[in-house]
């Protein structure tokens, strides 16, 4: 036999009396998600984001495809003209300046395309220049492309490098 | 029975709480760096590049570190100093940098160092070597190549 609840309402008169089943008892009631656990798991991530948070953030963006030395280095880059070296080109950006290929055969330490792109490229700071190079570059490259910028009038480098942790 | 006589404990609304968390976190993985970027600053020695020497002083020896494939070797212009040993492609860089100091003593231009590195090692020894010298207390580091000697084979 369903049990048969009276209300206020069925208490006057002529107000028939209203009978609930257990089912639509539990169909009123609010689910509530349980959202401790996930309040746990945003206050970690609140934690590990403030940890790693940066006013400054990176002026520069190393290219994706080359590995940066490690270096205990804190000096803080600053925005100048930048050249990448990565493992089969000499780059700027997306332009590709010279390839490995094209100047090595030859024994002369200066690269024309690279002394010609630095001729119609120049920034505020004129004898600056930024390396970005791979870890496991052969020194013999950096070296030809550093005789090149200082030919070019390029006398002043920085090599960007990731922190040491 | 009411609900206040059971002695329940009301539940802490966390709502207004989880809103937060969803604006904070979304503006601090935007600014969140994992990478830190820096820079080594050097330059080329004053009687590289160019092919012309200025003047008719003779050049002042400056300390010099030979960076080779199999050895690491401190020289001041002609004279050996010392010579260090590299084993699995792996620089001892704090005997390098002991061995720096205690040379960097007895020259006039302490705070000015060569490291002369060969065609075939790697960029990342040669990282290695400048951060061990700037760790040795010399502010000016000037990269050049280092020719084998003809002589000795070395």
């Amino acid at each position: 036999m369903q049990p048969r609840i009276r209300t206020p309402a069925c208490k006057k008169e002529g107000v028939p009396m209203l009978s609930l089943s257990r089912n639509k008892n539990m169909s009123n009631a609010v689910m509530k998600p349980q959202i401790t656990s996930l309040i746990d798991v945003m206050t970690i991530l609140l934690v590990f984001l403030m940890k790693s948070f940066s006013v400054e953030g990176n002026i520069i963006t190393p290219a994706s495809d080359l590995t940066l030395p490690l270096s205990a280095s804190r000096t803080a880059p600053q925005p100048v003209t930048t050249i990448e070296i990565t493992e089969s080109a000499v780059r700027s950006g997306d332009e590709v300046i010279a390839t490995h290929d094209s100047y090595r055969k030859n024994d002369s330490l200066f690269i024309p395309s690279l002394a010609l792109w630095l001729s119609q490229h120049e920034s505020f700071r004129k004898n600056e220049i930024m390396l970005q190079a791979d870890k496991h570059l052969p020194f013999d490259i950096l070296k030809r492309v550093m005789f090149t910028c200082s030919k070019s009038g390029r006398n002043d480098f920085t090599i960007l490098v990731q922190q040491e942790e | 029975m009411q609900p206040s006589q059971t002695g329940d404990v009301p539940d802490l609304d966390v709502t207004p709480v989880m809103n937060l968390l969803v604006i904070l976190i979304p503006f601090l993985v935007s600014m969140a760096v994992f990478t830190r970027l820096a820079v080594l600053e050097f330059s080329l020695p004053s009687n590289i590049g160019s092919g012309t020497s200025v003047g008719n002083e003779k050049p002042e020896p400056k300390l010099t570190v030979v960076v080779a494939d199999a050895f690491c070797s401190i020289t001041l212009g002609e004279t050996m100093l010392d010579s260090i040993p590299i084993v699995n492609n792996s620089i001892e860089t704090e005997r390098l940098r002991e061995r720096l100091t205690l040379h960097r003593a007895s020259v006039t231009r302490a705070d000015e160092i060569i490291v002369a590195v060969r065609n075939n090692v790697e960029f990342e020894q040669v990282v290695r070597v400048m951060d061990t010298c700037k760790n040795a207390g010399f502010t000016k580091i000037g990269l050049s190549n280092a020719t084998e000697n003809p002589h000795t084979g070395v």
